[in-house]
């Protein structure tokens, strides 16, 4: 019975992620590259770092980054709330 | 679980240096070079869970206290907190630094030039910061783990 | 075109580190087996021209997760029950 269930289930999302594989657009061509452009013409003009990569994750999108460094800051005061009483052991 | 062997010391007292020497590389260059300060610390961070896989945890809990981590970490937070709430001026997380002539103030030429350090405003000390504490923190789980395992393990299978 | 070749092969060698990962009955063999893909996918990014998270990816994934699961291992069980 599960096995029944599960084969067409396995068929079908295998030919949804095929077809999108298929259908997917040609690799380093992007549809829409306003933003891009933008980035790669300004990025050494207006925070002087060569590596643009860099001046997008903390200057342009530097709210993610944030929230990045907040979600590390949780997961590891988590961690030692939890663990903590075994250092002294 | 018994000692490591002399080959693991040997062999990870040889690696660390140079590992070391490519995390803080990564960090202090995430401007110019690919990398950053997440990368550079997951790095630096590895280099040290090699020694304390080689040495022991009481080798390495002897010189490296966890409140240390916990203060290098806090550092690290509040440096980059602090770093984005100055460009309160403008708006937060504005490089209030880059082309001011100041530290790191300087504004490359456009297209490829070989790099220069003192470029990028804000955003070298972003990176220090922000490794600074993913050094702490990944370090912190790793060191707090090999503690429960000595606590609890010990030999069994 | 070795290239291409390159980008074909590393995702299945990976494929293979996967399955085997979850295979091995043994926990530490498909912690390593689960370190090789890490490394392996690290590769495959930076073949296709991602070097910041090639990195991160060879520092957190073939590293640090690697020995977490071996100190959890060792505090556990090693090998894993029927």
């Amino acid at each position: 019975m599960r096995r029944g269930l599960a084969i067409p289930i396995f068929i079908i999302f295998s030919c949804i992620i095929i077809s999108t594989a298929i259908m997917m657009r040609p690799f380093g061509e992007p549809k829409s590259t306003e933003m891009d452009d933008y980035i790669i013409k300004n990025a050494q003009n207006e925070t002087g770092a060569n590596n643009a990569v860099t001046s997008v994750v903390f200057d342009y999108r530097g709210f993610d980054t944030l929230g990045e460094a907040t979600v590390l800051f949780t997961a590891v005061a988590g961690v030692l709330l939890v663990l903590r009483r075994y250092i002294h052991e | 679980m018994s000692e490591p062997s002399k080959i693991v010391k040997t062999i990870a007292s040889i690696i660390f240096p140079p590992t070391m020497v490519f995390g803080i590389y990564v960090i202090l260059h995430g401007h110019l070079t690919p990398g950053g300060g997440f990368q550079g610390g997951a790095v630096v961070a590895s280099a040290i869970t090699l020694l304390l896989v080689a040495f022991g945890t009481a080798e390495i809990a002897r010189r490296l206290k966890e409140s240390h981590l916990s203060v290098i970490e806090s550092i690290g937070a509040l440096g980059f907190i602090s770093l984005a709430l100055l460009g309160l001026t403008a708006t937060f997380f504005y490089n209030f630094l880059a082309g001011s002539g100041f530290i790191f103030g300087r504004i490359p030429p456009f297209g490829s030039n070989p790099g220069d350090m003192n470029t990028a405003g804000t955003l070298p000390l972003m990176n220090i910061s922000v490794g600074l504490k993913v050094i702490a923190g990944l370090f912190a789980v790793v060191l707090v783990l090999a503690f429960v395992a000595r606590s609890k393990g010990g030999g069994k299978r | 075109m070795i290239e291409e070749l390159y980008i074909s092969l590393v995702p299945m060698l990976m494929v293979i580190a996967a399955i085997l990962a979850v295979h091995f009955r043994d926990l530490i063999s498909a912690t390593i087996a689960l370190a090789v893909m890490s490394l392996l996918l690290s590769l495959e990014f930076y073949i296709l021209h991602a070097p910041d998270v090639a990195i991160a990816e060879a520092g957190v994934g073939a590293c640090l997760t690697t020995a977490l699961l071996v100190f959890a291992i060792k505090s556990t069980r090693r090998m894993e029950e029927r």
